[in-house]
């Protein structure tokens, strides 16, 4: 009895609330409603009952009231298949209205609708319950507002209309929302940095790992740029920003060079980045934020200046060498009165550094060994002619230009005049490295088994260039001794200087 | 022709000893007195503090890895005109020395001898 009384009193309710309730079959037909629905409706009861509910409501002529009936339909059948509630925050739907003169026609009106199955004692469904506020003159009113302070520099630059279009597709709100978080996914995994900046005071609305990187701040989200990020002051950044959020013209930085202060850190960082600044744009049109993107191109920069440092130091070797071999020539030619003789001793002397250049190539010009400088210098007098006795020991480029050449002037020299002009003689070259604190190299070239020796009345270019290399090039001392039984130079140098650059 | 450099002593800072050997017989040629050739710059300093007899000076513009402009303003302090010498071309010099005699490696004699006289302010013939 209590449970009728019940019945009958929820009966009432329902038929006096305000608010209007209707009642569908599985089938989508009336099965029942209120006054409050036939009000908001503008319909009798029996125009209604037992008809199906898409045979009333056609949603107008345009795209959107078909989209909004596709919205409703899809809202049944998920509440249909689901057994669960569904929610319509919003939709659009124009109303049949009949004026005095019995002409229809359809006026817009939003609602706000929840679609709730009612289950029979078998758990199946056997109605469903429409609960409907009509929220019309809220939407108007917040349609009207020009200015619209809520909408976020975020939401406006996920797809553009993405959060619009959600407002009237409600069914594809949660897809929406995956869309969003995708969104925001890919821009906190993109490998370049990533910012939305929201507002004049450009807030960190979002960034990504890569913008909190290269900033070398984490807590930076909430605060104006100015705050955030205090190390950019007086580089042009926050006048930058400034200006693209006033004028809403985009700025394009091509490898500027920006310095960061990391958190905690008393060491300023630069960098070098290529970036965009990109207003973002309301539905108005009004700039409510800016995307900031961009990428670290500090190794591509610094890359482009090594080159150019490289050019330059290649073009001032090359002028070096220039100048070196126009002395050569210079210099043979003075002792060198025949053209053909000329031209051999001059071109022996190319050869020479031509080889020392192949050999410091091969070690990227790092520098090169003393026995392979030697073996080169020596090799054309054959294998078993010079004995060469000495540890490894690295040369650096400097040390093994000169000492090439040094070692090519003497070969020639006991080729022509010493031990290497009679077939019997022998050059023995030994070198040690005495005084490992500071390394002097010490090398004996002794010719032995050649003619008798007499000291050279004026002293040749070979001579010269030995001891002046030695002296002034690797500042080390050279003693040539023209012993009776055989010639003998005697080299000291220094290995460790600071420099061995060649200006 | 070379009259205005004959007996001038001039001071050859150059680092790399054929390069040296070239200016000195390029100097002697023209009748002056090579003195050096320095390879550092911190001789160069001493000589040009100790030799009260330098006419003028030829400066490697980066002698053992070092620049030599240092010379260069103890040079100018004493008046002591000079010449500089580089292989970076006409870009190796900084601002503050633009519009200084040089001379680009590799060189002629001619070269040397125009910017010589041009340093010490010698009408060539």
């Amino acid at each position: 009895m209590r449970a009728l009384e019940q019945a009958i009193d929820l009966a009432a309710a329902f038929e006096a609330s305000t608010n209007p309730y209707m009642l569908l079959t599985p089938d989508l037909r009336y099965a029942g409603m209120n006054a409050a629905y036939l009000t908001a409706v503008g319909m009798q009861r029996d125009q209604l009952i037992g008809r199906p509910i898409f045979d009333i409501f056609t949603g107008g002529e345009d795209a959107e009231g078909e989209e909004n009936l596709r919205q409703l339909k899809a809202s049944f059948e998920k509440v249909l298949t689901t057994g669960d509630r569904d929610h319509l925050a919003l939709i659009r739907f124009a109303m049949p209205v009949t004026d005095a003169n019995g002409v229809t026609t359809h006026e817009e009106r939003f609602w706000s609708a929840s679609h709730t199955p009612l289950h029979d004692a078998a758990g199946n469904i056997v109605l469903i319950l429409q609960h409907t506020s009509d929220i019309t003159e809220l939407e108007r009113l917040r349609r009207s507002r020009d200015d619209a302070p809520l909408v976020s520099a975020l939401d406006m630059i996920l797809g553009g209309g993405v959060m619009t279009r959600a407002h009237a597709v409600q069914e594809d709100n949660r897809r929406l929302e995956t869309e969003r978080n995708r969104l925001v996914e890919m821009f906190m995994q993109a490998p370049g940095f990533v910012a939305i900046l929201s507002g004049p005071q450009h807030v960190f609305q979002l960034h990504n790992d890569a913008y909190a990187r290269i900033v070398g701040r984490g807590d930076i989200a909430g605060k104006t740029i100015r705050e955030a990020l205090p190390d950019l002051e007086g580089q042009g950044y926050f006048e930058l920003l400034d200006s693209v959020y006033a004028t809403g013209e985009p700025y394009e930085g091509k490898g500027a060079s920006v310095t960061f202060r990391p958190e905690g850190s008393d060491r300023d960082i630069s960098r070098n980045v290529d970036f965009l600044y990109q207003p973002i744009r309301d539905g108005a049109g009004k700039v409510v934020g800016i995307f900031v993107q961009g990428h670290d191109v500090t190794e591509t920069v610094h890359a482009a200046q090594r080159q150019k440092l490289m050019i330059d130091e290649l073009n001032h070797r090359v002028k070096n060498t220039l100048a070196t071999i126009q002395s050569i020539a210079m210099q043979t030619a003075r002792s060198h009165e025949d053209p053909k003789t000329f031209a051999e001793s001059f071109q022996a002397r190319l050869m020479s550094l031509s080889h020392t250049h192949d050999l410091l190539t091969r070690s990227h010009w790092e520098g090169a060994d003393l026995r392979a400088v030697l073996e080169h210098e020596t090799a054309a007098h054959g294998p078993t002619r010079i004995v060469l006795n000495g540890p490894p020991l690295a040369l650096g480029p400097a040390a093994a230009l000169s000492l090439g050449m040094i070692f090519h002037e003497l070969a020639t020299n006991a080729a022509k005049y010493g031990a290497l002009s009679d077939p019997d003689g022998r050059v023995f070259v030994d070198w040690t490295v005495a005084n490992q604190a500071s390394r002097t190299l010490k090398v004996i070239w002794r010719e032995v088994g050649g003619p008798p020796v007499e000291a050279p009345t004026r002293r040749g270019f070979g001579s010269r260039l030995i001891e002046r290399n030695v002296r002034h090039d690797l500042a080390g001392e050279a003693k040539l001794s023209y012993a009776s039984d055989g010639f003998i130079a005697e080299f000291s140098i220094p290995l460790d200087r600071d420099s061995q650059h060649n200006g | 022709m070379a009259e205005g450099l004959t007996g001038r002593r001039i001071l050859v800072v150059e680092d790399e000893s054929l390069v040296a050997m070239l200016l000195e017989t390029i100097l002697e040629d023209m009748g002056a007195i090579p003195v050096g050739a320095i390879a550092t710059v911190d001789e160069a300093l001493e000589v040009v503090a100790d030799d009260p007899l330098l006419d003028a000076a030829l400066l490697d513009v980066n002698v053992a890895g070092k620049e030599v402009f240092p010379v260069a303003e103890a040079l100018k302090a004493k008046g002591i005109p000079f010449v500089f010498s580089t292989g970076y071309g006409e870009g190796g010099l900084p601002d503050h020395w633009r519009g200084q005699a040089t001379i680009q490696k590799p060189f002629t004699e001619d070269a040397v001898k125009a910017a010589l006289f041009k340093a010490l302010g010698v009408a060539q013939v």
